[in-house]
């Protein structure tokens, strides 16, 4: 009897254990990471649409090219508006761990997956990175939600959908919720615009997504670098 | 006979020398332009993209020709009206100057047809003109900076126009930016029916529409009521074309406002000139 009393209470021991390593917030962006870093390379082809209030524009077709560390290209003959936090950014600040601290806060269904709620704070005063909250789902090492605050680019939340890629954690489509301070014409060219203003349209201030869907990925094919050399213009 | 005196107006608009100080301004004008923003477009355009900057990045061909054109036009269309004076507001008080009105008015076709003839030489000017303005500011900026979608700048944001749906919107505003244009020309044509001198009609017209056109940007309730009733501030309706979608109540208001003002200034330069005492 004691003997099977001690043996539970081992296993429970170890799976108590287990747990809480997989709870371990830096074991989970660890995975996620490793996950992210799959793909060294890939293009995907988007489509863009920028529901913005003080941007009037249609959705336009683009081809992304990234590549590991840190290449990132969008090609588009229209004018593209992607946001500054782009594709690679969280790969980039998980990469350095000794820049942030991770602390789990609790875990949230979205839709139906659970996902547990990881907040990574800077360690270091002049790093670009302020805050940052990732909603993860530990099943599969991917990243269902995020919300960046950056010095450089201020808040921009960003959610996921994954869909033929999810073994290389690229998503199907991405949401993002950009935070855009109200609009002003700057003064070296308001003479040239034209004068008729838009009153005040709350339904129109609540306007701050870009929607952006992702397919026929190329992954790991090995995009040369001159692919990311901008074109002069 | 009316085609034969139209013929002769146009022989001598293009006999003056001042006819080609329009050409030769658009020219250099946009020549500059041109210059300029192949050295430094890049630091126009971040003025048009800083409100956004801090979140959003612009990707593509943003200084482009389309974008090229659409800077010129609104630089250089406020200009225009005063090239435009300088022959037309000749056309009529400068016969009378050189007194060369007496012999031309012995044709044997009336006066008002006279005038017209003038008025339609006039027009084909001021078309030759915003044709060379629309070459230099459509073709060779599309030739030297590519093709790419608009991008206007607008008080309350950003219209961003792809580039297929765009040159139907250029061929339409210079549209209307030429009838705006023929409302100047009637107007100094009207006056020069007045003067007996070419300097008086040009300098008039230029005194009318700096007043209008003050009028018309003063913010005050006072001109409330006055201000959509001066040409001055339709002259730039060529630019609704440019919003997404245009707005065509106003712009037909415009055109309706244009086309009422050259009515009204080519009805009373016909009556001044049929009734008009030719003393020199």
């Amino acid at each position: 009897m004691k003997k099977n009393i001690l043996i539970f209470l081992v296993i429970c021991a170890f799976c108590d254990n287990l747990l809480s390593q997989s709870q371990n917030p830096n074991n989970l962006l660890r995975n996620v990471l490793k996950k992210l870093q799959i793909a060294k390379d890939y293009s995907v082809e988007a489509n863009i649409k920028v529901d913005l209030p003080f941007i009037n524009m249609l959705p336009i077709n683009a081809k992304i090219y990234t590549k590991q560390p840190d290449k990132f290209k969008v090609e588009s003959k229209s004018i593209a508006i992607v946001p500054r936090q782009g594709f690679d950014q969280i790969a980039k600040i998980l990469k350095d761990t000794t820049q942030f601290s991770a602390v789990t806060q609790g875990e949230e269904m979205i839709e139906k997956n659970k996902t547990t709620i990881v907040n990574i704070f800077s360690q270091v005063d002049t790093s670009d990175l302020i805050l940052g909250k990732l909603w993860i789902d530990v099943q599969q090492n991917i990243i269902l939600k995020s919300q960046l605050t950056t010095r450089s680019n201020g808040t921009i939340l960003t959610e996921y959908e994954y869909g033929s890629q999810i073994a290389y954690g690229l998503p199907d489509k991405m949401t993002f919720t950009v935070d855009i301070k109200k609009f002003k014409v700057p003064k070296m060219i308001a003479a040239l615009t034209s004068s008729k203003k838009k009153q005040g349209d709350t339904a129109e201030e609540k306007r701050r997504k870009i929607f952006i869907k992702l397919q026929n990925y190329q992954v790991n094919k090995g995009l040369k670098d001159e692919i990311f050399v901008k074109e002069k213009q | 006979m009316f085609w034969n005196s139209t013929y002769n107006e146009l022989l001598k608009i293009a006999a003056k020398p001042r006819s080609y100080i329009s050409i030769a301004g658009i020219t250099i004008i946009v020549g500059i332009i041109l210059v300029a923003m192949q050295i430094d477009g890049m630091t126009y355009i971040s003025f048009i993209t800083q409100p956004f900057e801090q979140s959003l990045n612009f990707e593509g061909n943003i200084l482009n020709g389309n974008l090229m054109a659409f800077i010129i036009l609104q630089l250089v269309i406020i200009h225009i009206p005063l090239l435009i004076a300088f022959v037309t507001g000749d056309m009529v008080s400068g016969e009378g100057a050189m007194g060369t009105i007496r012999m031309l008015l012995t044709k044997p076709i009336s006066r008002t047809q006279i005038l017209m003839s003038k008025y339609l030489a006039g027009c084909a000017y001021t078309f030759i003109v915003l044709l060379w303005m629309g070459f230099m500011a459509v073709v060779v900026a599309k030739f030297i900076f590519g093709i790419g979608d608009l991008m206007v700048l607008k008080s309350d944001g950003l219209d961003i126009i792809q580039a297929d749906d765009i040159p139907w919107r250029f061929l339409c505003g210079f549209g209307l930016a030429y009838l705006s244009l023929i409302t100047v020309a009637t107007l100094a044509l009207c006056l020069s029916c007045f003067s007996e001198n070419s300097i008086g009609p040009i300098v008039a017209t230029m005194g009318i529409i700096i007043v209008f056109t003050i009028i018309g940007s003063l913010d005050v309730p006072l001109f409330d009521n006055v201000r959509p009733l001066l040409f001055t501030t339709h002259m730039a309706a060529w630019r609704s074309f440019f919003e997404n979608p245009p707005p065509y109540d106003e712009i037909i208001k415009s055109v309706v406002i244009l086309l009422t003002y050259i009515t009204v200034l080519l009805t009373v330069a016909i009556q001044q000139f049929k009734k008009k005492d030719i003393l020199s």
